[in-house]
């Protein structure tokens, strides 16, 4: 009910497309600027919005605070992918990667200031890019999507050194290992493959579906989501959600949680994941459901934990799906408020 | 001479002074009788100064001897006796002096006063013969003004100018040589000229009245001719009427409506000149013969005149009597219970009155259907309100979804967004109704007609909002302004509703009439089958418990009309609820799904469900068709169909049940999921036939 108090009865032909518009939105990806004081979020429709962290949390906040500052068309299609550097936001959805300057964002002059592809063999549908991930070490960004490859950049000159090649189906999510520069990657196969960027070869292969545990036939093979600390990786997506150990390869702890996850992240000694359901969930490392705190949305695709150290009063998490909504949640007990396109 | 004149008195003051002091007064006024006029006379000859140098002698005189004397007695000898006598008599002597001295001294002094008072009346006399004199001047100067201030009458007269004087006038007024010098005389001559030009003028009028009274009478006869002539051309024009029925010229029947329209109250009469103006400029526009029989746009009066005009004759009766009903009202009310709800019945009937005539509209599409309005006016309310009714040249097979597609209290509404037609747009008729007990003039408008604001703008009223007491007075430019969109939106919505009339009509028979111009948004084969279309009501749609989102963003109105259609394909069975807005088709009618398949499957708990939703309501604008996109409904139930057989053909096969997959994969797909949301390819694309993502 709450969105029918702060929005007028739409009545015009313009307004009733709108109000469906918003209706049928879904959040794919945020990314939080460098500063830690704003939150990008991109849409299916090709938008991206630049939202306050800091003015929606300060305590004279307003009904517009918690509008998006300013709101551009960056691609045709959904923007699925988003990450900062310390100067830019890239971007990817399909098939192509741009750059924006994070300061002229915040002016608002929402220019790109390069876009790349990746070197595709098919054309008859160009392959999206699903997810992106830097590589502070050797300043790079791997992407990665529906060809079925990683494709490794070099942020300095832009160009594209390697491709990583194992998967049978799209991919959906990388993880970086900080440590050694190993990469993780999940997709539709259903396998997660890990690989060494130094030598650019697969050196481990889990094919989750086919562990007994975690295997669910009814919901697929496909791995919708990964993250990974030192030994250890979460992944989840048709199969259970599961705690592996990557140096055995064996599932440690399976998550009883029905509904796929699309998302999930360590945080502290936790585990968060979200997806299909309104909630995020939190895990204790040994499988027990620590909370389930509900946000405003019908299904979740992505979180964001803001860390950065230069924004502390904007440490939140942020939680965005399938609807017009970024949920915000002060600490992990309770949603605080809902930033909207 | 001084000396002289002393020895000569010298005797006689002796002799007076000799007299002995008795008889002294009797004696000395004999005397002075007799001398007196002597002493008078005396005076003129005498001189004062020398008199003066005689008395100052006389007192140094007496002085001496008085010192003598004195010295003599203080001294006091035997001879001194003598002496002193003889002191004695000589200072008598001089006392005698002294007196005489006295004496003329007082004389002189009555002389000099007659003198001076003789002088004096003689300068008052002067005096006045000097003020008479100065008065004279006065009043002689006073008389000089006046004669100076006199006015003429002739200057009050506005003359020709000197110039034109001297050239116009004849030599014998105007007098050159002698005026040209004398100002006087050539005012006397411009005053002459003057006098001659007015007398001319005088000759003119009486000439020029003579002529008008010869015109007057002329007129006079010529309008006896012409009233001589009317019952002639009547007689004619009852005679040519046949001819022009047959020739269908309304020129009569034209003429009546506009007799008729001078009774119509303002906003209608408002209406009925802009509508007339509107029809026939559209016939005009259309072929350039005059306005023919079958124009789209007909108006015409309907009602009682007589009834309109016995109302014109008492306008305050009415109003009158209602406020004194409520001042009495309020008194009785305690009182006359029972009565009170009759009362009020009838109150709010006198409320609700129409006026007698009323304008009827009859807008004919291309198809031949015709919307007939039939626009009233209350009067009371100062609102206008209108009925609709739709006729069909062809016989409609009426579907039973169909019924509020037509029907008289729907076809229009929302014509304008958010105009349903059942609120009053006079904001002051709210305090109208409070006093007769009218909680919303909802429940009356079946009966009375639709007050939908764009009939106020035809009509020319125009209501401001938050200004109750403003007084509001038909305005044909506001009429005008709204007459060529209002039309035409009526034509778009009478179509679409009937195009919709008929797309129900094969829906409901389980047939999703695609046309051929459509044909290319589908895929040749189509497994999914429409199996029920029908109405449901605004309360069961907002229970549904997919329908949610719609409620809560206020898309679902009770405005609007509720379907329920039914999609399957073998056990799988797909409801949409649909909301089809009443300004289909610039307002796409509203999907929300619920698939029964392994489950139940609604936007809320499956991305693909959401994904087919927005593929029907948001990218709408791909399936409207042609213009006007009167397809639109049925195209968007045709993919609907489509999306359910991509839907289960492309679901993934579980490894873990045994036997072949129920929906085999006919559609050429590129590729089966993409994104992180696992879309499947809705989007179809035209020559090739594949599917693929959007």
């Amino acid at each position: 009910m709450e969105r029918a108090v702060l929005h007028a009865v739409p009545l015009g032909q313009m307004e009733v497309f709108q109000a469906l518009q918003r209706l049928h939105m879904t959040i794919f990806s945020q990314s939080v600027s460098p500063c830690g004081k704003f939150l990008a979020a991109g849409n299916n429709y090709g938008q991206i919005a630049i939202f306050s962290l800091s003015a929606a949390l300060s305590s004279e906040a307003k009904e517009e605070s918690k509008k998006p500052m300013v709101t551009f068309q960056a691609h045709d299609g959904p923007v699925y992918s988003m990450v900062s550097t310390d100067r830019h936001l890239l971007s990817a959805g399909d098939g192509e990667v741009k750059a924006w300057l994070w300061a002229e964002i915040l002016k608002k002059g929402c220019k790109e200031l390069w876009r790349r592809q990746p070197p595709y063999r098919t054309s008859l549908e160009v392959p999206e890019i699903n997810a992106l991930l830097l590589v502070p070490k050797e300043n790079s960004l791997i992407l990665a999507g529906g060809d079925c490859q990683l494709h490794s950049m070099d942020l300095e000159t832009g160009t594209f050194m390697r491709a990583l090649r194992g998967h049978t189906d799209y991919i959906h999510c990388l993880a970086l290992r900080e440590r050694s520069p190993e990469v993780l990657s999940g997709g539709e196969d259903g396998a997660v493959r890990l690989w060494d960027l130094r030598t650019a070869k697969e050196v481990q292969t889990i094919e989750v579906y086919k562990h007994e545990e975690c295997s669910r036939p009814h919901n697929g093979r496909w791995i919708g989501c990964l993250a990974t600390d030192s030994d250890w990786m979460v992944c989840g997506g048709g199969p259970a959600l599961t705690l592996w150990h990557l140096r055995s390869s064996t599932p440690t702890t399976v998550f009883p949680m029905r509904a796929p996850q699309k998302h999930v992240t360590f945080y502290q000694d936790l585990i968060l994941s979200a997806g299909q359901g309104r909630c995020v969930n939190q895990w204790q490392l040994s499988g027990e459901l620590k909370a389930q705190v509900p946000g405003s949305s019908p299904g979740l695709l992505s979180l964001s934990l803001n860390q950065q150290p230069a924004a502390p009063e904007c440490k939140v998490l942020t939680a965005a799906g399938n609807s017009c909504r970024v949920d915000v949640f002060t600490n992990l007990g309770y949603r605080a408020f809902s930033l909207s396109f | 001479m001084s000396s002289e004149s002393s020895k000569k008195r010298k005797p006689k003051v002796i002799r007076s002074d000799g007299a002995p002091s008795e008889g002294k007064r009797n004696r000395s006024e004999t005397e002075q009788e007799g001398k007196y006029y002597s002493e008078e006379a005396e005076v003129d000859l005498r001189d004062p100064g020398r008199d003066y140098e005689l008395y100052k002698y006389t007192c140094q005189e007496l002085q001496r001897l008085m010192a003598e004397i004195q010295d003599l007695k203080s001294r006091g000898g035997k001879d001194a006796a003598v002496e002193i006598e003889e002191r004695r008599i000589r200072s008598c002597v001089h006392f005698m002096t002294l007196k005489k001295l006295n004496r003329l001294a007082h004389i002189r002094l009555k002389k000099g006063r007659d003198q001076t008072h003789e002088a004096k009346q003689k300068v008052d006399a002067y005096h006045l013969q000097l003020q008479n004199l100065l008065y004279e001047v006065m009043h002689l100067q006073k008389e000089i003004t006046k004669c100076l201030e006199f006015k003429s009458k002739h200057e009050e007269i506005d003359l020709v100018s000197l110039e034109e004087f001297y050239k116009e006038a004849p030599p014998d007024i105007s007098k050159a040589e002698v005026t040209m010098g004398d100002p006087h005389q050539q005012t006397l001559a411009r005053l002459d000229w003057e006098l001659e030009q007015r007398k001319r003028l005088a000759e003119k009028y009486r000439e020029s009245l003579s002529n008008k009274e010869k015109i007057l009478k002329e007129i006079e006869v010529k309008k006896e001719y012409l009233s001589s002539l009317q019952p002639r051309l009547n007689s004619i024009m009852q005679a040519s009427l046949p001819v022009q029925e047959y020739l269908f010229m309304p020129f009569d029947q034209a003429h009546k409506q506009y007799e008729t329209a001078r009774h119509l109250p303002p906003p209608l009469y408002v209406l009925f000149v802009q509508a007339t103006a509107y029809g026939q400029a559209c016939a005009h526009m259309k072929s350039s013969q005059p306005p023919r029989q079958d124009k789209t746009l007909s108006v015409a009066i309907e009602g009682s005149v007589d009834e309109a005009k016995a109302l014109f004759k008492p306008p305050e009766d009415s109003q009158d009597d209602e406020s004194d009903s409520d001042a009495e009202e309020e008194q009785t009310t305690k009182r006359r219970r029972p009565t009170l709800g009759v009362q009020l019945d009838d109150k709010r009937k006198e409320m609700l009155k129409r006026h007698p005539l009323s304008v009827m509209l009859d807008l004919k599409c291309k198809d031949d259907s015709v919307l007939h309005l039939t626009f009233y006016y209350l009067m009371n309310l100062n609102i206008m309100t209108v009925k609709a009714k739709v006729t069909t040249a062809t016989e409609l097979i009426t579907p039973i979804s169909a019924g509020d597609l037509l029907s008289p209290d729907s076809v229009l509404s929302c014509l304008y967004p958010g105009d349903h037609g059942k609120k009053t747009p006079n904001p002051a008729n709210q305090y109208q109704f409070d006093k007769v007990g009218i909680l919303t003039l909802r429940d009356y408008v079946l009966d009375l007609g639709h007050p939908y604001l764009w009939v106020q703008k035809l009509g020319g009223l125009h209501f401001p909002k938050e200004q109750p007491q403003h007084t509001v007075i038909a305005d044909h430019s506001l009429s005008a302004s709204h007459m060529e969109t209002t039309m035409k939106l009526l034509k778009t919505r009478v179509q679409s509703r009937l195009a919709l009339h008929k797309q129900f009509a094969s829906l409901e028979h389980g047939i999703v009439p695609v046309t051929s111009d459509c044909q290319y948004l589908f895929p040749a084969k189509v497994v999914s089958r429409l199996v029920k279309w029908v109405t449901i009501a605004h309360e069961d749609y907002m229970e549904l418990h997919f329908t949610k989102d719609i409620v809560e963003t206020g898309l679902a109105g009770d405005t609007n009309l509720y379907y329920m259609a039914l999609v399957e394909r073998g056990t799988a069975k797909l409801q949409a609820a649909v909301v089809l807005n009443p300004g289909y088709s610039s307002i796409p009618p509203i999907f929300q799904l619920c698939l029964n398949w392994k489950g139940e499957k609604t936007n809320n708990n499956d991305d693909n469900i959401r994904a087919m939703e927005s593929e029907v309501n948001v990218c709408y604008k791909e399936l409207c068709g042609p213009r006007p996109s009167h397809q639109l409904l049925t195209n968007q139930l045709q993919r609907l169909c489509v999306l359910l057989d991509v839907y289960l053909e492309t679901e993934s096969h579980d490894d873990s049940v045994e036997g072949p997959k129920e929906f085999p994969q006919e559609k050429m797909c590129l590729r089966l999921f993409r994104g992180p949301s696992r879309m499947k390819p809705f989007k179809y694309n035209h020559p090739q036939g594949f599917f693929s993502h959007r």
